[in-house]
């Protein structure tokens, strides 16, 4: 899951940051002001997210972070194919429509986390008592 | 000695034809290209057409900034797509492609629903163009034009419509087609500051 994010930071972060925003408008579901600032952030925070899992540090929280990010992202891309719109998903650079190939792959890729947190999230005496 | 006649005969034939133009607009040195493979059928190429294509037109492309290539790429799902390509092409011979691409664009849902491409391009040409640009539309020089043109766009992997590939420098950028008009322009405007 950190290889994931830690890669889909590289391919945004990798071009201007309008590029990754063009893509965040083309979804026509924000404002300029928060097509340009989720344009700025989402990058650093996949970076940021992709880091804190490879070092499991709170991997409660990160993972928890982590999962959220993922579904609001399958969220709406669940909901522009949906719509019809021929668009590019936009998660690991342009150049990828949104498409059912897609839709799994992030499913999946949102199922895992959402392991990872209910993993994360089990208290630590019964993972303790399960080992011994 | 008949051999040299009938090449020689070819190669007039040849040149007699229009040569197959770059559907280009603005300075071809400009700092910026922008080129746009779409449909004339489809709806997002004239939203795209409408909202973004018309004032980069007036902002960057007239002053130099950027410069426009169109490329059609009519895609198979629309019945009436290549024949409007065809028109098209066949009134750049005439100097009329601009005003047909915006005839075919703002008109969009009466000639797709009627298929009367004809009557939608040759209402903005004279009697002369309107019966030049008829059969150039079916010249096989005019199709293959369009061929080349979708052939160039899958070589450059375009898959759908509109699709823009923004060059600066040799680096090139796929533009995503929903792109609102005011991020484009300060993409653009970062390129240019460079």
């Amino acid at each position: 899951m950190a290889a994931v994010f830690l890669y889909a930071a590289y391919t945004k972060l990798r071009e201007p940051w309008l590029v990754f925003a063009m893509s965040i408008d083309a979804y026509q579901l924000l404002p300029e002001w928060a097509v340009l600032t989720l344009g700025r952030t989402i990058p650093w925070l996949e970076l940021l997210l992709g880091l804190l899992l490879a070092a499991g540090f709170a991997l409660r929280y990160t993972a928890a972070a982590a999962a959220i990010l993922l579904g609001v992202f399958f969220g709406i891309m669940a909901h522009a194919y949906a719509q019809g719109l021929k668009i590019d998903c936009g998660c690991f650079g342009l150049g990828e429509p949104i498409s059912a190939r897609t839709l799994l792959r992030d499913g999946i890729l949102l199922a895992a986390c959402l392991t990872l947190v209910f993993l994360a999230m089990r208290p630590r005496d019964l993972a303790r008592a399960r080992h011994t | 000695m008949r051999n040299a006649i009938l090449l020689l005969a070819l190669l007039a034939a040849t040149y007699a034809l229009p040569a197959a133009q770059v559907k280009g607009r603005g300075a071809p040195g400009a700092p910026v290209q922008l080129d746009v493979y779409s449909d004339y059928q489809c709806p997002a190429c004239k939203a795209l057409y409408e909202r973004t294509l018309v004032p980069l037109i007036a902002d960057y492309v007239d002053k130099g900034k950027v410069y426009l290539i169109h490329h059609e790429f009519p895609l198979p799902m629309h019945q009436h797509a290549m024949e409007a390509a065809c028109y098209a092409c066949a009134a750049s011979r005439v100097g009329k492609y601009e005003q047909a691409g915006d005839v075919l664009f703002r008109t969009q849902d009466s000639w797709a629903a009627s298929g009367n491409v004809d009557q939608t391009v040759c209402s903005i040409l004279t009697p002369a163009e309107a019966q030049k640009v008829r059969a150039l539309a079916k010249d096989p020089a005019i199709i293959a034009e369009v061929q080349q043109d979708i052939q160039a766009g899958r070589n450059a992997n375009v898959s759908s419509t509109p699709t823009l590939i923004l060059t600066h420098r040799s680096k090139q950028y796929r533009v995503p087609g929903g792109a609102s008009y005011d991020i484009l322009r300060r993409f653009i405007d970062q390129l240019l500051s460079q």
